[in-house]
């Protein structure tokens, strides 16, 4: 009998949709199941799901515990994944990605326990967490896994054009090139970078998008104090929930933090006032 | 229209009436609906109904009955004679008129009463008919009175016979379209609807020489009407409690006579918030001199909005070409360009500007499947289920909010409520 080869699928595909709060596109391209937008579609809500906080939720569930200060089983495995993630994150971004920042209490990510083996998390003193900041990265890794799990090598998806992860090459070969405007004077460009199966995050204090009703202050963790600078900071990573916490923590980051959170990498932090000229880090 | 036209439009509407509330979300949500839509008994006598009330709406009402399969007009009666004149074109030759609504039902002959008359005259005529042995089919909104409207609910309770109010849009192809579709998630969480009856009119009626003014312009006096909340926007706080799937739990309110300084006695502008549990709102304006917004009930959803006015469904992502999506193009064309992201395009919290999918309209009338299902209820001797919770709550609402703004204070939903 003579095997027959797998059918090619070169069948390439849109999903829109509205999760977290913006609008998500999916774009694949070339071979891959006939599903696989269908399932990374389904991954980004699940994630939206479990960490929201704007209707009922594992989060808000979560949230509710400890925030009367009670110790709580995590059930929820994609809540869980996140704590885990955000908390092994803490070194990468200095400690200035903090979910639980807020600008009325002084309290930090040091207040919360994760026990990872008997899924709990406690707190030393009341906290609520807020995903903002991760949640788009994350829930962007992992439609990749799940498009990449389908056969897709080439796609790109897109969360609010603010968190950005390509899986494989660009269909026609070699990187994703991307031109990142300025959010205040968006005719001109503040750098162009080339994405190969990575993920890109981009943070700002300003622009259409921080007029947004609903959009949290940036908050410096530790002095909970608010950052009004106009900044925007551009981070490429191989993970879109790294590239996400990094962006947030550039924002707020000192200037010494700066230089430690870029050395070396593609990461960028513009200061865009009160001085015309933007600076670039590395 | 003949026969067979008429009954092709009937059977339209009700198979977008089923349609619409198929599935048990939706028959747990408006389980009058298809029980109305399911009335199908011609022949076994038409139940027996005497309108009270030949009015404006009183004459819609009739001939609305004059359509129904179950239903007849059986007596007409109106305190004002020329009313009574302009009905009679639309029932039989022969059928008893009368002056005074106790004659009429002294007379005996009816399974039921229409009561079309204003307010103010609602509770009594809805007594009166319970006392009689009848059930009652009565105009919105139910009374004058919070106390009143319970009093009503109370005596169809112990008297064993049906109440039921004149609530169209719970008949309305394209509101329970609309449920089924918020039902289904597509709008996501419902948190605010807005919503305006705003008329550019006095609202003030010619007053013939053989009647006066309080008589026919009873909407604009305190003593028979609360105005625009009783006469206009009880429909909307129907929808907004239907929507909301709850009664508020608060109203806040400022009301005015602003432009019309005719005389009258209810205010010309209205504002309101009626507050839900969970942080949920209702926001309600109406007035009487800008039409511009019309009215509307816009019910505002994390993924999308509904406005059922105008039978239109808009999801939140603008279908427009972005940057992204250009390069879907360009690949095709075998081009590889740097792809533009964020600035103008970067968030989409933008009012939308597209025109909405279309939540499809029916021709045929809502009011007389309200009469088709009020025929059943009557037969069976049993309400249809749901139905006038919605009206007793969005009656108290609506005089709840005319005491909001005359106290200009923010009020509670009020306790002790009969229990339905
Ligand atoms: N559901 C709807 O969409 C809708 C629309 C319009 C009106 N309505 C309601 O219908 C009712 C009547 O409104 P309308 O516009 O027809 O008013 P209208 O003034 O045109 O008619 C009221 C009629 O009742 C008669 N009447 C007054 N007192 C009476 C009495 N004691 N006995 C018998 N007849 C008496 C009057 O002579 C008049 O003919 C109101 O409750 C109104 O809110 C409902």
């Amino acid at each position: 009998m003579t095997p027959t080869a797998p059918p090619t699928l070169t069948s390439t595909g849109i999903a829109c949709f509205f999760a977290m709060g913006t609008r998500v596109e999916l774009h694949r391209f070339g071979p891959g199941d006939e599903d696989a937008l269908m399932l990374a579609q389904r991954a980004i809500e699940a994630v939206d799901d479990a960490l929201t906080i704007h209707r009922p939720s594992a989060a808000t569930a979560l949230n509710e515990a400890l925030l009367a200060g009670r110790e709580v089983a995590v059930d929820d495995p994609v809540l869980f994944d996140a704590l885990i993630e955000i908390d092994a994150a803490q070194g990468l971004t200095l400690g200035l990605f903090d979910p639980t920042a807020d600008a009325q209490r002084a309290t930090g990510w040091r207040d919360v326990r994760i026990d990872a083996v008997a899924r709990r998390v406690a707190v030393t003193r009341p906290v609520a967490l807020d995903f903002g900041g991760f949640g788009k990265g994350f829930a962007l890794d992992r439609a990749a896994a799940a498009l990449r799990a389908a056969g897709v090598s080439s796609a790109l998806l897109s969360a609010g054009e603010s968190s950005i992860v390509v899986v494989g090459e660009h269909p026609l070969g070699g990187g994703w090139p991307f031109a990142i405007p300025d959010p205040l004077r968006p005719e001109r460009e503040l750098v162009e970078v080339e994405l190969n199966d990575e993920a890109m995050s981009i943070s700002s204090t300003v622009g259409a998008g921080t007029l947004a009703p609903d959009r949290a202050a940036m908050i410096r963790p530790g002095d909970a104090s608010v950052v009004s600078a106009a900044r925007c900071a551009v981070v490429i990573d191989r993970s879109g929930s790294h590239a996400e916490m990094l962006s947030t923590a550039l924002i707020v980051a000192a200037d010494d933090e700066v230089a430690r959170l870029t050395g070396g990498a593609r990461r960028f932090l513009f200061d865009l006032a009160p001085v015309e000229s933007a600076r670039m880090c590395v | 229209m003949t026969d067979k036209d008429f009954d092709l439009t009937r059977r339209s509407f009700i198979d977008r009436v089923l349609m619409a509330t198929a599935g048990a979300a939706m028959s747990a949500a408006t389980p009058w609906a298809a029980m109305a839509a399911g009335a199908q008994t011609p022949g076994t006598g038409k139940v027996r109904l005497g309108v009270i009330g030949t009015g404006d709406r009183g004459r819609a009402l009739i001939q609305n009955i004059g359509k129904t399969r179950n239903c007849m007009v059986a007596a007409i009666c109106d305190t004002y004679a020329p009313n009574i004149v302009k009905a009679q074109q639309w029932v039989p030759a022969g059928t008893p008129t009368f002056a005074d609504h106790r004659a009429m039902l002294d007379a005996k002959g009816l399974d039921a009463v229409v009561i079309a008359t204003p307010l103010n005259r609602h509770a009594q005529h809805s007594m009166d008919a319970f006392d009689a042995g009848l059930h009652v089919w009565c105009e919105k909104a139910m009374a004058r009175t919070i106390a009143d409207c319970g009093a009503m609910v109370r005596k169809s309770q112990d008297s064993r016979k049906v109440l039921q109010i004149g609530h169209q849009r719970m008949f309305h192809p394209t509101y329970l379209n609309a449920l089924r579709r918020v039902k289904a998630g597509e709008i996501g969480t419902i948190t605010q609807i807005r919503a305006s009856w705003h008329r550019n009119n006095s609202w003030r009626r010619p007053v013939p020489a053989d009647s006066n003014d309080r008589r026919i312009n009873w909407r604009l006096y305190r003593e028979s009407s609360a105005g625009l909340m009783t006469e206009l926007a009880t429909h909307q706080l129907q929808v907004g409690n239907w929507f909301l799937d709850a009664v508020p739990t608060r109203v806040l309110g400022s009301g005015s006579i602003c432009y019309w300084k005719d005389g009258r006695e209810v205010y010309d502008h209205v504002a309101l918030i009626y507050e839900y549990a969970g942080g949920r709102k209702f926001i309600y304006t109406s007035l009487l001199n800008n039409a511009r917004y019309g009215c509307e009930e816009q019910i505002q959803g994390s993924k999308g909005s509904i406005e059922p006015e105008l039978g239109r469904i808009y999801q939140e992502i603008p279908p427009k070409t972005l940057a992204l999506q250009r390069m879907q193009a360009d690949v095709k064309r075998g081009h590889k360009r740097t792809v533009p992201i964020g600035g103008a395009t970067w968030f989409p919290e933008l009012p939308v500007t597209t025109p909405g999918d279309s939540l499809g309209w029916g021709e045929y009338d809502e009011t007389m499947l309200q009469f088709e299902g009020f025929g059943e209820a009557v037969r069976s001797g049993r309400p249809l289920p749901g139905l006038l919770y919605q009206a007793y709550n969005a009656s108290v609402a609506s005089l709840l909010g005319e005491q909001a703004m005359d106290k200009g204070e923010a009020l509670t939903w009020p306790t002790g409520l009969v229990t339905i």
